[in-house]
Order: C-alpha cells, then sequence, then structure tokens
C-alpha cells in the first residue's frame, strides 16, 4: 500500500510539470520547461541519495580477555517504498578445508582438500523480503547478495562439474553456519515510517567466532528488482591488552613463546606437587 | 565464567578446560598415559580448531606428567635408567616415524593407513591387556604357565650384548632392549599423531617386565621430554599452543595427576591393568563409530588426522 502511494506521488508530481510546459509553448518557456525538469530530476536524485543511511552502533569491538562476542544493531533511513538488503562480511579470501569421504565403502576419513579462493571468512545477510523474490540474477550477482550468488562468484578446486560445486558449496555453507560465520534471515529488519521516509532497524548477534579483522556493512535499498542505492559503514574486531601480547608473541616470537609456555608448565607441575607434599604428607 | 583464547580465537567457559585437565590429569597420574588421544577430540569438540587442540595438549601434558613424575619419583617410582634410554630410542624413531608419513603421503591415502594402524594398534593392545589382567587376577596358575611359555623369549633377551641391571624396575636387559622397543613405539607414534603412552605401557609391562607402578612413573617421566620438544617445536613452527588454554587445562590436570596417584597407589597393578585396558577399549570403539557413522559435516577443517 505505501509503495502504491509512493508511486502515485511522484507520478503527480511529474504530470503536474508536463501540464505546465503544454501551456507556455515558447521558446523561452521550453528552456524553463528544460531547466525544470532537470532541477526536478537533481531534487529527486539529490533527495534519494541523502535517504539511505546506515549507523552501527559499535564500529571497533575490543577483544579482551572477557569477550564473549557481542550484539550489533544498524540503523538508518531509507526511502519509502524501497525493500532492504544489509550485507556484513569481511574482506574476500582463501579457504583451505578437508573432505570427508567414505574409503572402501566403509569408512569414513579425510579423502581430499577443498579449496576456495574469492570467498569471505564471514557473510550475514538480512533482507526484508526472499532475495530472489526482490532482486534479478544480474543485480544478485554484480552485489554478491544471496549463497547462490557467492556459489556462482567463488573458484573451487578440485571441482569436476556445476553439479558437484553446488554439492561441495552448500556443504561449505553449512560447515560455516555451524561455526557461526555465515548467516541469513528475512523479515528482521523493522521498519517504522517517520517525516516522509522510512527508518529501519536491526539487531543482531556479534558471535565470537567471528575472528579479529576488518568488517564491512553495506545496506542495499531494493525496488524494481534493482539495487537503487547503498550506503557503508565499517567495523574493526581488534585484540586489546594482554590477548593482543599473547597472540603478537605467538605469531612473532615462535621461540620465546614455546620456552616460556615450557616453563610455565614445568613451573605448575612443580608447584602443584610441592602444594601436595606439604599439604598431603601422608600419602 | 568466560575466557576469551588469543591464539584458538574463541571464547570458552573456563570449567570446561579445568574439568577436563582434572579428569585426564588424573587418568595421567593412574596410568601414566598422556591422554592425549581423550583430550585432543574433546577440545576440538568444544570449538578449538584442530591444530590448536594438539598443540596446547602438550603444553598441558608438560605440567600433568612434571606433577605426575614428581608424585611417582617421591615413591621411588620413576627408573630414570629405563626412562632415558626408552626416550633415546624414541626421539630417534619420532624422526623416523616422520620421514614415514611422507612416504605414506607419497603413496596417497596416508589418512587410511594411520587411522587403521591405529585402531588395529589400540584395539590389540587394549584386548590383550584386559584378557591377560583379568586372567592373572582369577588365575595363578595361567601366570605361571605363562612365565615358563616366555622363558624362551627372555633367555633370547638374555643373549643380547649390553646387559645391565635396573634398579628401580628390579630386571636386568640389554640396553639395547628399551632404545630398540623405544624406537618402535616413537615412530608409531609420530605416525599416528598421538604421543604413544598407551603403546610405550604395555612394552614396559609385557616385554620389559616392568612392575606396572614403575610404569606408570616412568612412562611419566619420558611423556613429560617428549611433551617438552614437542610444545616448543609447535609453538616455533606452528604458532599453535595457546598458553591460556594450557594454563586453564594444566590448573585441572597437575592437580588431577597427584589423586590420580595417591588412588593409583591403593589399587593393584592387575586392577589398573585391567581399568587402563578398558579405557582403551572405549576408545578404540569410539573411533570405530566415528569412522563407520556418516559425519554430521562432510567438511573439516584442514591440519591434525
Amino acid at each position: 500500500m505505501k509503495e502504491n502511494r509512493n508511486q502515485k506521488r511522484g507520478l503527480s508530481l511529474f504530470t503536474d510539470g508536463a501540464k505546465r510546459s503544454c501551456r507556455i509553448g515558447t521558446v523561452p518557456g521550453a528552456i524553463l520547461l528544460v531547466i525544470g525538469v532537470i532541477s526536478i530530476f537533481f531534487v529527486f536524485v539529490k533527495n534519494s541519495s541523502a535517504e539511505l543511511t546506515a549507523t552501527a552502533n559499535h564500529s571497533h569491538i575490543n577483544v579482551d580477555f572477557f569477550y564473549h562476542g557481542s550484539t550489533m544493531s544498524i540503523r538508518g533511513t531509507s526511502d519509502p517504498g524501497v525493500d532492504l538488503v544489509i550485507k556484513l562480511t569481511s574482506p574476500e579470501g582463501h579457504e583451505v578445508l578437508k573432505e570427508k569421504g567414505k574409503v572402501g565403502g566403509v569408512l569414513w576419513m579425510n579423502v581430499a582438500t577443498l579449496k576456495l579462493d574469492h570467498i569471505s571468512g564471514m557473510y550475514f545477510l538480512h533482507s526484508t523480503k526472499k532475495v530472489e523474490d526482490i532482486l534479478s540474477l544480474e543485480e544478485q550477482d554484480k552485489y554478491q547478495i544471496g549463497y547462490p550468488a557467492l556459489q556462482r562468484h567463488v573458484n573451487m578446486s578440485p571441482v569436476a562439474n556445476e553439479e558437484e560445486k553446488t554439492r561441495w558449496f552448500n556443504e561449505f555453507v553449512r560447515f560455516k553456519e555451524d561455526s557461526r560465520v555465515y548467516s541469513t534471515s528475512v523479515g528482521k529488519i523493522s521498519v517504522s515510517p517517520q517525516y516522509g521516509k522510512d527508518n529501519y532497524y536491526i539487531l543482531t548477534e556479534w558471535p565470537y567466532q567471528v575472528p579479529p579483522g576488518n568488517y564491512t556493512v553495506t545496506v542495499y535499498a531494493v525496488k524494481d528488482r534493482k539495487v537503487i542505492e547503498t550506503a557503508q559503514s565499517n567495523i574493526v574486531v581488534e585484540q586489546v591488552g594482554l590477548v593482543k601480547s599473547l597472540a603478537g608473541m605467538a605469531k612473532n616470537n615462535g621461540a620465546v613463546y614455546g620456552a616460556v609456555s615450557v616453563f610455565a608448565a614445568l613451573a605448575a607441575g612443580f608447584g602443584v606437587g610441592l602444594v601436595f607434599r606439604k599439604g598431603g604428607g601422608a600419602h | 565464567m568466560y575466557l576469551y583464547l588469543p591464539v584458538a580465537l574463541t571464547s570458552i567457559n573456563i570449567l570446561i578446560p579445568i574439568g577436563l585437565g582434572l579428569a585426564v590429569g588424573l587418568l595421567s597420574g593412574l596410568f601414566g598415559v598422556g591422554g592425549g588421544f581423550l583430550m585432543t577430540p574433546l577440545l576440538i569438540m568444544f570449538g578449538i580448531p584442530a591444530t590448536v587442540a594438539a598443540a596446547t595438549d602438550s603444553n598441558q601434558i608438560v605440567a600433568a606428567s612434571t606433577s605426575g613424575t614428581y608424585a611417582h619419583w617421591k615413591v621411588g617410582n620413576v627408573d630414570f635408567k629405563m626412562g632415558l634410554l626408552l626416550l633415546a630410542g624414541g626421539l630417534v624413531g619420532g624422526l623416523v616415524g616422520v620421514q614415514g608419513i611422507k612416504v605414506l603421503q607419497a603413496m596417497g591415502n596416508a589418512d587410511f593407513v594411520i587411522k587403521i594402524t591405529y585402531v588395529l594398534m589400540l584395539g590389540i593392545v587394549g584386548t590383550y591387556m584386559f584378557i591377560e589382567s583379568i586372567a592373572s587376577m582369577r588365575k595363578k596358575k595361567v601366570e605361571e604357565v605363562k612365565q615358563e611359555k616366555e622363558s624362551g623369549f627372555t633367555r633370547f633377551l638374555k643373549t643380547l650384548p649390553l646387559q645391565t641391571h635396573f634398579e628401580k624396575s628390579g630386571v636386568t636387559h640389554s640396553m639395547l632392549l628399551p632404545l630398540i622397543f623405544g624406537g618402535f613405539v616413537g615412530i608409531l607414534a609420530a605416525i599416528m599423531g598421538v604421543g604413544g603412552g598407551f603403546l610405550m605401557v604395555p612394552v614396559m609391562v609385557y616385554i620389559l617386565r616392568m612392575p606396572m607402578h614403575v610404569v606408570v612413573g616412568t612412562s611419566l617421566f619420558q611423556i613429560l621430554f617428549n611433551c617438552i620438544e614437542v610444545t616448543f617445536l609447535q609453538a616455533y613452527t606452528n604458532h599453535s599452543v595457546d598458553f591460556i588454554l594450557a594454563v586453564l587445562l594444566l590448573l585441572g590436570s597437575t592437580f588431577g595427576a597427584q589423586i590420580g596417584t595417591v588412588f593409583g597407589r591403593k589399587l593393584k597393578g592387575e586392577q589398573l591393568k585391567v581399568f587402563l585396558a578398558i579405557i582403551v577399549l572405549v576408545v578404540t570403539v569410539k573411533i570405530v563409530f566415528d569412522l563407520t557413522l556418516t559425519p554430521s559435516q562432510l567438511l573439516g577443517q584442514a591440519g591434525g588426522h
């Protein structure tokens, strides 16, 4: 209903302008008409580009010892009458996983290594309606919206044919969803009209399984099966304090880190041994 | 209460690693095994990446085996001479085993060979220990007949050069014997990607004829050195040791090892063998189920067996 009303309002604005130009009927009048149309066009475009905004409640998530994930709320305004798609992703990268298969028809074990290129390690997608109902295939592929679009975009090896690619991509998505770094939802974005615009809002979980790194929130305004506007926001997940120092030492100073780990374990073992000797002399 | 693990990159309820450490440390103090065959799969089950689980487990075994060796040493149950010879053999065997993995990988189907070897070894060792210890608990006669049967083998062992007396164990063997069998266990352990405690204990009991309580203390002693080496190498080359997870695990395992040692002293050698055999058989059955039942996921993380 809302969509219809907006379309009607847009149509009447344009019709008024056309009537006026017919009445003028002179050269200066034609120039005025062109200027009028252009200015209306610019006002329209300017308005719509100013409409879509995206703000995440956290732009920086600090990972300390007590970090157990977070929640992420994304809010903004959009033109009335558009559908919305919100995508949270990590930069594209490379994944290597082990494929399990039957050996000798009886035993399940690792049988091959599956390599995926141009794939995001994290992918959360929320939309007001089913993606395939509101976006054309071309637009899904262009903006990588939805699992089928990801499948068409990713390079996977070894896969013999498209059927095998689909099978292993579905397994990949299942693996990622179980690891809580891939998810999709439909209808969880709440939209409320205010002053001729729509305010949208979604509250999602940010699982602790999402590793430190840079993430992008992209909001797409969708109309007539096309993306008409996008807005972006960035999120940085970063280790801080002792967590950061330990992770850095493990990565950059392996020898010292190994020696400290061994020494601490030896000291703990002896320490507890001594405690038991003092406390449990009877044994 | 949850803590974030900086290398595993995940958050865990601290009661889980402390509880797991306590349980596996208890087994360690009781039976002289590192417990990696239990701990590593359990850590993976709780969301720790496979490579981090294996490396961090080695780190906590350093603590548990230090605690256990110390407790056993206090009551005179560590044969250092035997332990050092087994260790030397084990280190050489480990190097050979790593080359063995390369050969298997070059031949293809390495995973298949490794898994089958693992299951067969666990199954044979567990079954043999179980039957033997139950029989020796029930009938002394069986033990006597067995000893007579094995006297031929014992005579052969006596002909080997470099005979020496191992005071703590109360046995006389060629120094080559612990070196060779230590090497054999080292090869298998490296190929299977496990510490090898469950193989070393039967070798000491049935081939080196050491008393069960000395076996436990001596096994822990050589596990300690193996795990120091593995922890350092894993931290240095793979950066996969999670210090915080190791601390949580060893909080439980160091105490568990002490409690296990106390319990162990109250049990007879045969009883200890029966319990260890049962645990080894349960693990075997679990692995057989894992291999034959359709997995919930057909994709898994790379790394580890």
